[in-house]
């Protein structure tokens, strides 16, 4: 059974023009153990395709189910990770990673450890009493990534987590994403990563979803076939990242709207 | 050895972070452990001097070897980045506590009032002259965090011995009073006070916890 079911899904929002879609008839699944990425023009509704995914919001049309399950309200088996590292800089970061724990009413004395736990493996020893502000970007995005792990989540859904943090803190940061993602006593199971950085997906992802401008719809779904470390330098990985590259910007034309007028409203 | 063990002065800082550094470490690791460092850098569509830092310290560090603009791991670079995030956390403290740099400023913290330190000491100490003093003095804190050798109260500006072994040679050292939160700074010190002159002060072992 696929771990998330994402079908035929649909989104527009309302404005003073009507309703603007903003994805169409989106359709795909994560597989256990899935690393995914999702590709595609700044608008098309990436993050928003994320939020559907943890149930944070509902689709207009279509289904999402976890575990065979709809997604009705939002999901406990996922956390989220985001550019903006989204830390509250009053808390310390010990207190930062309790408090995904503190809201799913863990017991105290088992948000101690828990605690204590995510910040060892995510490579915080020592920061424990720091508050955000004393970080480097690197750590902070390691603070992020510890509070949701912290609530040892199946899917680890991530919005351009990297793209905010100097090269060489990616480079590491994303090798120990990977690190995780394979340890089977570690969560998550699968990641969902959200790019516009078609050599990180490629770099990291199983699969990758190319999505068209908006209103987005898959355009293709990419298998990466390649060993990792995968070097970004080699004949193979240089096609997929052209390959990707000129679909995004030749072949993103939006569809036809199916029915009404919607779709295509002010840039 | 890039640093002699014995020298009373450290003369190279960390100019980068430790995620930078392990940054760089993965990224060589891609390359099968041994690239042109020019070419390690275009990888990341970097300059070289972007890398430089980083490089240095791997090398300082015995992570990294660079031998004709080329960098190779060294069997310990190897092994670190074979690693899982905490095992190359470990490594990377290990390393640490053998520079000069952080020797000396545990030697510093142990003969401390309190077994702590400011900013400013810190500076005078590890003989800050040219460098740009507060981004140093930051780097600094951030890797003797990192490898977990001290404490630091933001707020106070200040480094705070960190219990384990380090401190206690004679037996008698307990961990200062201050654990857990930090108070904002000890009472009555002005944070713009100066500090003594360091040659002054190893004499004056102020008693720890009583
Ligand atoms: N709550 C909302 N109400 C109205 N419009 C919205 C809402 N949320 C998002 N949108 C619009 O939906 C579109 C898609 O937004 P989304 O943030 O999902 O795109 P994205 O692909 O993540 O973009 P980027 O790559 O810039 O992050 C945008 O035009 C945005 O303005
Ligand atoms: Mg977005």
């Amino acid at each position: 059974m696929a771990l998330i079911r994402v079908e035929h899904v649909d989104k527009s929002f309302a404005s003073r023009h009507g309703s603007i879609a903003i994805m169409q008839d989106i359709t795909f699944e994560v597989k256990d153990s899935d690393f995914l990425a999702i590709v595609g023009p700044s608008g098309c509704g990436k993050s928003t395709l994320l939020r559907l995914i943890q149930g944070l919001d509902r689709p207009t049309a279509g289904a999402i189910s976890f575990r065979g399950q709809p997604v009705a309200g939002v999901c406990t088996q996922m956390a989220m990770v985001f550019q903006s590292f989204a830390l509250y800089p009053w808390l310390t970061v010990s207190q930062n990673v309790a408090f995904g724990l503190e809201a799913l009413e863990w017991p105290k004395e088992k948000i101690g450890s828990q605690v204590e736990r995510y910040i060892s493996v995510t490579g915080l020893d020592g920061f424990q009493e720091a508050y955000p502000r004393e970080l480097s970007g690197g750590m902070r995005q390691r603070v992020g990534l510890a509070r949701a792990l912290a609530v040892e989540p199946a899917v680890l859904l991530m919005d351009e987590p990297f793209s905010a943090l100097d090269a060489l803190t990616a480079e590491s940061l994303r090798e120990e994403i990977l690190q995780l993602w394979r340890d089977p006593a570690l969560p998550p199971e699968a990641v969902i990563l959200v790019t516009h950085n078609i050599e990180e997906a490629i770099q990291l992802a199983d699969r990758v979803i190319v999505l068209s401008r908006r209103p987005g719809h898959v355009l293709e779904t990419i298998d990466v076939d390649l060993p990792r470390p995968r070097d970004r330098k080699s004949g193979p990985f240089y096609d997929l990242t052209d390959r990707i590259y000129s679909l995004i910007t030749q072949g993103g034309a939006p569809l036809p709207p199916p029915s009404g007028a919607d779709g295509r409203s002010a840039s | 050895m890039g640093e002699s063990s014995d020298a009373t002065v450290p003369t190279i800082f960390p100019k980068s972070s430790p995620t930078e550094l392990l940054g760089l470490l993965v990224l060589l690791n891609g390359h099968k452990g041994s690239e042109d460092v020019a070419r390690l850098a275009d990888d990341l569509d970097l300059e070289i001097d972007e890398i430089f830092p980083s490089l240095e310290y791997a090398e300082l560090l015995q992570l990294v070897k660079v031998t004709d603009g080329r960098a190779s791991f060294t069997e310990l670079g190897q092994k670190l980045v074979a690693g899982s995030i905490r095992e190359r956390k470990s490594i990377l403290r290990e390393q640490l506590r053998r520079t000069t740099l952080f020797k000396t400023i545990v030697r510093a913290l142990e003969s401390a009032p309190n077994h702590q330190l400011s900013d400013e000491d810190l500076a005078q100490i590890v003989s800050l002259t040219t460098a740009p003093a507060d981004e140093a003095v930051q780097n600094i804190v951030n890797w003797g965090r990192y490898a977990e050798l001290f404490r630091y109260d933001a707020e106070a500006h200040r480094l705070i011995l960190s219990k384990p072994a380090a401190s206690s040679r004679s037996g008698s050292g307990r961990t200062p009073p201050t654990t857990g939160a930090t108070p904002p700074g000890p009472p009555g010190s002005a944070r713009k006070s100066n500090p003594p002159p360091p040659e002054t002060r190893g004499a004056g072992v102020v008693p720890a916890a009583a």
